[in-house]
């Protein structure tokens, strides 16, 4: 029988074992003992002196055990048993520690793994960071990040040398179909030089070339993975398939890998985009650009390259480019503009939540130890070695972080999840949002860190300190020290609460404010869906009149519906086209003067069914809706105001520069304001044309229902696939949650910032609580005392208190004149309230010092409650 | 060099593991007759403390050089009885050719100094 099965037999046989060792050092005794009575000693005496002879029986026990196991399985598992134990009876206290810890842990985590992927790891494209958006800017405008016109394109490729590549490409959505059934994908159109600038290759196939960017080529795509999977199956003979898609046969030549995106995670098709310098590509500034920088080439050495270009351009075409300019931003910036600052922020404080929590725990064990230093001197002066103790304390901190690393991984899981789940959909589009391992093995390394660190020095602290003085007096003095450096922590958890609580507050007040601007519509009971039509088989304007007239007379007969109409841009969805206006008897505008405005189309009816007032004149009607009649328009009220305040508008004739032939018509109305494209933007002057007028043959169907507005979606869808079955519909959407999207990055902020601050919050409590729970367990017979000669309750809890003043108070002063330099930061996201909001910094130190007080309140109220006799008897 | 040096001087590691050995090699007994064998065959100057004999023994007995039995002792008490296995046998044989060839080798280098004095 080896040792091993001699041990483990033991193990079987422990209680056995047990008796048979006592009884064998019974034996022991007995004999010494009979020795020294033969050595002429008293019986009593001999007794006395074998137990002396002896030594510490239970040391002798506790090594003689050791033998039988393992190594130290044996203890470690007692220990843990024993840990188990103490925490079970102090639910407190083990709360306390476990939540700070989960708390902590879970929050820097969720939001560390946010930031990086947003922010901090490279985008999934070769050297990405060499990546730039190019963008035109109009400043005195205040027209910022806009689309590039092709021509000035073709002039910044031949003339720069600051970039290995430019590519220029435009999105769209088109409708893919077969026989049986038809979809509305959205679409990338691209110069070829696209793909290869972000160093993909098809799974399957091969990229389009130059050639194929060509007008007059034949048409070809690649279809993302997706496409490929639903709607041919994964078939791999789908190289040089044709298909229809936006109404034209296509050649499949490719399919895109699984994981491949750019910018916008649901674009399916990429296709050839045919423009060149010899074509007309349309006056309008409209494609996206992105770039490449040289090697070695710095992004602001690029900007200045390209801002002397664009001034030449002012120079050599100053009738289209005076007053633009142009600015790089890298690619990864341009997709998480509007969250940067507040994950920043975030990313920032971060490191500074974990420490607090660290703090935490670290007070909260130190409190315990002192209230447990009587305990394992009894235990040393019952011969529990030093280390033995030591190992004890620190088995309890290492359990402690094992449960609070758990939970907070758990917990940082579950976060990730929401906040993807909650983030804004282009944001979480336009970048994958993964878990990293990684993280949360430094998460788990942190958590036993910690605990090692600030369990292992009061658990020296505790174990150094001499047996006599531990056990008759409270040997505070080794450790009473560091109460210090924990007020200090406290109060540092108390300003970090208040600094991110006012961001968080500022964010929550502006974000209110922005849900009671008045949109200038009614956005209830109204449903919003997309209808495209494919221009291969709608080739004439009068079919794509036709069809709407047609579709929305149907629609507006359906039970349930009040009014129906379209536009071609819906408010609060993207951008609309801006062109100039010309006004009839007015000299011709010099450059950079021009009158703009932004252009939408709409059907008869629109005004009523959007809830938009006329405020002169009259609506379109069903004659206005036909082609060959005179150009008519209807203006908004800041078109009005800005251009036409001195003279009657329906008086006034006006030419929009919208085709190559913009005939001067009649103002025949004049409409309220809606704001354009976000709610904290002012209306900008909108022209509406009758769709006979202008035929976009995409169009944003608008109906306002009795009811609830998406019971309508299915009879409508209905109502199209009788006029033409092979006609998908696509983003349905009520108009509440339309115009809600256009605040879903504001909001998203407010969320990161708000929980956030609300776990700082919670930590700062249980950081208040930790460090009077520990004086009143310092203080107890100091406190016995005082209670024994006549303190009442009243005045006890007044003493615990004040311990709490200088750190809360000291705190909330800190965190105040923080906050009101920081906030600053937020300056661009907040709307219509100030950084310094009164109401903020009034009610968030309000609110701190409440919590901390009832935080307070518990050690208190336990102090209060001392029972005198039992604390002076316990010393 | 007095005795209360040497009784506080801590056994050096597998001494007492072979002093035990030796000490069951004349026959099987209790760990309080090994401990005073101990004491008495070296003249008292080695003292076996408790908190190390039976930890020693114990551990002996877990790698099998030694096993126990529950047997009565002379005066008729329950007593734990130890005897040397042939794998103890052996080990003996081994330590105390390791300790022999140490000690000669100590009282090699020692020796001079000793005898000069």
């Amino acid at each position: 029988m080896s040792a091993f099965f001699r041990k483990l037999s033991w193990l079987i046989q422990r209680r056995r074992r047990e008796a048979e060792l006592q009884d064998e050092l019974q034996f022991h005794l007995g004999e010494e003992s009979e020795d020294r009575e033969e050595q002429g000693l008293a019986k009593e005496q001999a007794q006395r002196a074998a137990i002396r002879e002896l030594g510490n029986i239970t040391l002798v026990k506790e090594s003689t055990r050791a033998t039988w196991t393992w190594a130290c399985a044996e203890q470690v598992a007692q220990d843990v048993r024993y840990a188990l134990r103490g925490l079970r009876k102090n639910p407190g206290f083990a709360l306390a520690a476990i939540f700070s810890l989960a708390l902590g842990l879970g929050t820097s985590l969720a939001i560390y793994t946010v930031a990086d992927n947003l922010l901090l790891r490279p985008l999934p494209y070769a050297h990405s960071s060499e990546l730039v958006m190019v963008w035109e800017e109009h400043p005195r405008r205040n027209f910022l990040h806009g689309n590039v016109a092709p021509r000035n394109y073709f002039v910044w490729k031949a003339r720069n040398d600051v970039f290995q590549d430019m590519a220029v490409f435009d999105t769209s959505h088109a409708v893919l179909g077969d026989n049986r059934r038809s979809e509305e994908l959205s679409e990338i159109e691209a110069r070829a030089n696209l793909l290869s600038m972000l160093g993909v290759q098809p799974i399957f196939g091969r990229r389009f070339t130059e050639a194929e960017c060509r007008p007059g080529s034949d048409p070809v795509i690649l279809i993302s993975f997706r496409v490929w999977q639903s709607w041919f199956g994964g078939d791999r003979n789908i190289v040089g398939r044709r298909v229809q898609f936006g109404g034209r046969l296509r050649t499949i030549i490719g399919v895109l890998p699984a994981n491949f995106y750019f910018r916008d995670r649901g674009i399916d098709i990429w296709q050839p985009l045919n423009i060149s310098p010899a074509q007309n590509n349309g006056e309008g500034r409209w494609l996206l650009c992105l770039a490449r920088l040289k090697p070695g080439v710095s992004r602001s050495g690029a900007q200045a390259e390209m801002s002397a270009i664009a001034r030449q351009r002012a120079l050599d075409d100053p009738d289209f480019n005076k007053d633009w300019t142009v600015t790089l931003e890298l690619l990864r910036d341009a997709l998480v503009r509007e969250v940067k600052p507040s994950l920043l922020v975030l990313l920032g404080a971060v490191g500074l939540l974990l420490a607090v929590a660290c703090a935490n725990v670290a007070s909260l064990l130190l409190a315990r130890y002192t209230a447990r230093q009587r305990e394992m001197a009894v235990r040393a002066s019952l011969g529990a070695g030093r280390l033995r103790v030591v190992r004890q304390l620190l088995t309890e901190s290492i359990l402690l972080a094992a449960i609070g690393g758990a939970l907070g991984t758990l917990l940082a899981r579950w976060a990730v999840m929401a906040l993807v789940f909650l983030a804004p959909k282009d944001l979480t589009q336009s970048i994958d949002v993964v878990t990293d391992t990684r993280i949360y093995l430094f998460a788990a390394c942190l958590a036993a860190l910690t605990s090692i660190l600030f369990g292992l020095a009061p658990a020296l602290a505790g174990s150094r300190c001499e047996l006599v003085q531990a056990l008759q007096i409270d040997g505070r003095s080794s450790i009473g020290a560091k109460s210090h450096l924990r007020a200090w922590f406290a109060g540092a958890e108390i300003a970090l609460s208040v600094i991110l609580l006012s961001g968080a507050l500022l964010l929550i007040r502006s974000l209110e404010g922005l849900q009671h601007v008045n949109p200038g519509i009614n956005a209830a009971n109204v449903l919003t869906l997309r209808v495209s039509l494919p221009g291969a088989q709608y080739t004439k304007p009068s079919q794509t009149i036709q069809f709407f007239q047609r579709t929305i007379r149907e629609i507006g007969s359906l039970q349930g519906v009040r009014a129906a109409s379209a536009i071609s841009h819906l408010p609060f969805n993207g951008m609309a086209p801006g062109t100039y206006v010309v006004l009839a008897g007015r000299p011709p505008a010099k450059p950079g003067e021009e009158i703009g405005a932004t252009i939408r189309t709409v059907l008869p009816g629109y005004f009523q069914t959007m809830g938009i007032p006329l405020l002169n004149g009259r609506d379109f009607t069903a004659a206005d809706d036909v082609e060959n009649t005179p150009h008519r328009f209807i203006v908004s009220q800041a078109f009005v105001r800005k251009y036409l305040s001195k003279a009657n508008p329906l008086d006034q004739q006006i030419s929009v520069w919208m085709e190559e032939k913009n005939p001067f018509g009649q103002i025949i109305g004049v409409v309220g304001d809606v704001k354009d494209q976000t709610l904290d933007q002012p209306p900008t002057p909108t022209v509406y044309y009758p769709h006979a007028h202008l035929a976009y043959n995409r169009m944003v169907i608008v109906v306002r229902s009795s009811g609830d507005p998406l019971a309508l979606a299915n009879p409508i869808r209905r109502v199209i696939r009788r006029i033409d079955p092979a006609q998908p519909i696509a983003d349905v959407r009520t108009m509440d949650e339309v115009i809600a999207d256009t605040f879903s990055r504001q909001h998203f902020s407010t969320l990161l910032l708000a929980s956030f601050s609300g776990a700082s919050l919670l930590l700062a409590a249980i950081g208040v609580y930790g460090i009077l729970a520990y004086s009143v367990s310092e203080r107890t017979r100091e406190l016995g005392v005082r209670v024994a000669i006549g303190a009442t309750p009243g005045r006890i809890i007044f003493l615990i208190l004040r311990a709490a003043t200088i750190p809360v108070v000291g705190g909330v002063v800190i965190g105040i004149s923080g906050a009101l330099a920081l906030t600053g930061l937020l300056h661009s996201m907040l709307f219509d309230i100030s950084p310094r909001d009164p109401l903020t910094f009034v009610f968030v130190p309000v609110m701190v010092v409440t919590v901390a007080l009832i935080a307070a309140y518990l050690p208190a109220r336990r102090a209060a409650r001392l029972e005198p006799m039992i604390v002076l008897r316990a010393e | 060099m007095s005795r209360n040096l040497l009784s506080r001087l801590d056994f050096l590691q597998g001494t007492l593991d072979v002093l035990i050995l030796r000490t069951l090699l004349a026959g099987p007994t209790h760990g309080h007759a090994v401990a005073k064998h101990i004491q008495r065959t070296s003249e008292d100057l080695l003292q076996v403390e408790t908190g190390s004999l039976y930890p020693a023994l114990h551990r002996l007995e877990a790698k099998g050089w030694i096993a126990a039995a529950w047997e009565l002792s002379d005066k008729g008490k329950r007593a734990k009885y130890y005897r040397l296995t042939r794998l103890g046998r052996k080990q003996l044989v081994i330590e105390q050719s390791k300790w022999q060839a140490f000690s000669r080798a100590m009282g090699l280098v020692l020796s001079p100094v000793d005898q000069e004095a």
